[in-house]
């Protein structure tokens, strides 16, 4: 499996994969200031926002998918051991993998009720963990253990892609596709 | 989340159905991400390949005038010792009864299962380095020891060797050869078998160890943990010196 999947070569796709959920959170939420500084007036890129709204629950289910596996790629293939602060990220992000498959084909854009509130503070654990990556404290963290140490940067990507960097991004961009995911007709809508 | 269970096969084909209108738009954005991830994963792969070939390499020069350890597949060593082993490292502040003891000859392999010896013999004085990859002490230490041999070459005097040993696919970075790549380590550098024999027989208890032997092949002096380049220094001194580091 090692030979299979290189250590190198899906870091680096993984690292980019990050990038491009920042880009994908980054491009919708200036999408919906520039709609709200228009007073909701539809603009050229009405349609657009349609169809990204109608793929937003797939796209979202799609980078819990990827993240869990990828997550189990570095802790199973290369026994990375995942730190108590891997864990509780692994902890937000694990049932999604699920949870927004079911979402997306029930065309439940409620979910985010449910969804975001986990993700929020799954951002805040990912947040705390990429800054002792990148900055190590001298004096260590109560949640470092030798056996399991939280700032050992097992991937580190382009000189700021870590392992809880990649959990971040994926978590900031399955909150934004929630939060404009179009939610599923009106009944009434369907009836007709 | 509103739907009852039994209504819902149908429901959601109605749903479906229903906002089924833009499905040509929804379908080329899909493809434009399905081509988009492609390409990733071809850069990536050919990023991950040069890598492999380029800056991971084993056995090419480097600025210690070392040469980087060799590549290979092999994950546990073999190795055969012969001579007595050296009692357990002791506690910190106790008597070190090793000292005085000639260390054992250690015939291993490196990673690319090549020959590589440690012995008394040979005249000169020597430090061994014993790391763990799975260490994060010494995932710090060696790319600073590497530093120091980067910037002040391998030294002539003092002979160098490593031993990775605690290997085990059960904890993390693992095997060493790769981790040891990656970090350009120029120390020729045993690999352990899978029962740690090499480490135990210099009595090795703590990570990174250290091991200073004297021309006459007898152990000057041991220690384990982080060091400081300046301590780095006191051991190649207390090597040729033939005594321990003032303080110890």
């Amino acid at each position: 499996m090692r030979d299979l999947l290189p250590l190198k070569t899906m870091s680096v796709f993984f690292a980019v994969l990050a990038l491009l959920c920042w880009a994908i959170a980054i491009s919708l939420v200036v999408g919906a200031l520039v709609r709200r500084a228009r007073h909701g007036r539809p603009g050229r890129l009405e349609p657009l926002r349609d169809d990204i709204g109608r793929m937003a629950l797939p796209l979202a289910w799609a980078i819990a998918l990827v993240t869990t596996l990828g997550s189990l790629y570095y802790s199973k293939v290369w026994s990375f051991v995942p730190c108590e602060l891997c864990w509780y990220q692994r902890i937000a992000i694990y049932p999604f993998a699920v949870i927004l498959g079911i979402a997306a084909w029930r065309r439940d854009a409620g979910i985010r009720v449910y969804a975001i509130p986990v993700f929020a503070i799954g951002m805040v654990i990912a947040v705390y963990h990429t800054w002792i990556q990148a900055y190590p404290p001298s004096s260590g963290t109560s949640f470092c253990t030798v056996e399991a140490p939280c700032t050992t940067r097992y991937v580190w990507e382009f000189g700021f892609v870590s392992l809880p960097f990649m959990a971040l991004s994926a978590m900031v961009a399955m909150t934004v596709l929630l939060l404009v995911a179009r939610p599923a007709p009106r009944r009434s809508a369907i009836e007709e | 989340m509103s739907n009852k269970p039994s209504r819902q096969s149908s429901h959601s084909a109605k749903v479906r159905a229903a906002s089924g209108s833009g499905r040509s738009n929804t379908l080329w954005i899909w493809i434009g991400l399905g081509v988009l991830v492609v390409a990733i994963a071809l850069v990536a792969g050919f990023v991950g390949r040069s890598s492999d070939s380029g800056s991971n390499s084993g056995g090419s020069a480097s600025a210690s005038g070392g040469t980087v350890v060799p590549n290979g597949s092999l994950e546990y060593g073999s190795l055969d010792v012969t001579g007595t082993k050296l009692p357990d490292s002791p506690d910190p502040g106790a008597t070190d009864t090793a000292i005085g003891q000639a260390i054992p000859t250690i015939a291993g392999q490196t990673f690319d299962e090549s020959k590589i010896t440690i012995s008394p013999e040979g005249g000169k004085p020597q430090v061994i380095l014993v790391v763990a990859h799975w260490c994060p002490h010494c995932q710090a230490e060696v790319p600073r020891i590497q530093d120091w041999l980067d910037t002040n070459g391998m030294p002539d005097d003092v002979k160098l060797t490593a031993i990775a040993t605690a290997n085990t696919d059960q904890r993390t970075n693992f095997p060493a050869g790769p981790w040891l790549r990656k970090e350009k380590w120029t120390v020729p550098t045993l690999l352990d078998d899978k029962n740690s024999d090499a480490g135990a027989a210099l009595g090795v208890t703590g990570f990174p160890g250290f091991i200073v032997v004297g021309a006459d092949g007898k152990v000057v002096y041991r220690t384990s943990g982080e060091i400081t380049m300046a301590q780095w220094e006191q051991l190649l001194q207390a090597a040729r010196t033939g005594t321990a580091p003032t303080g110890s």
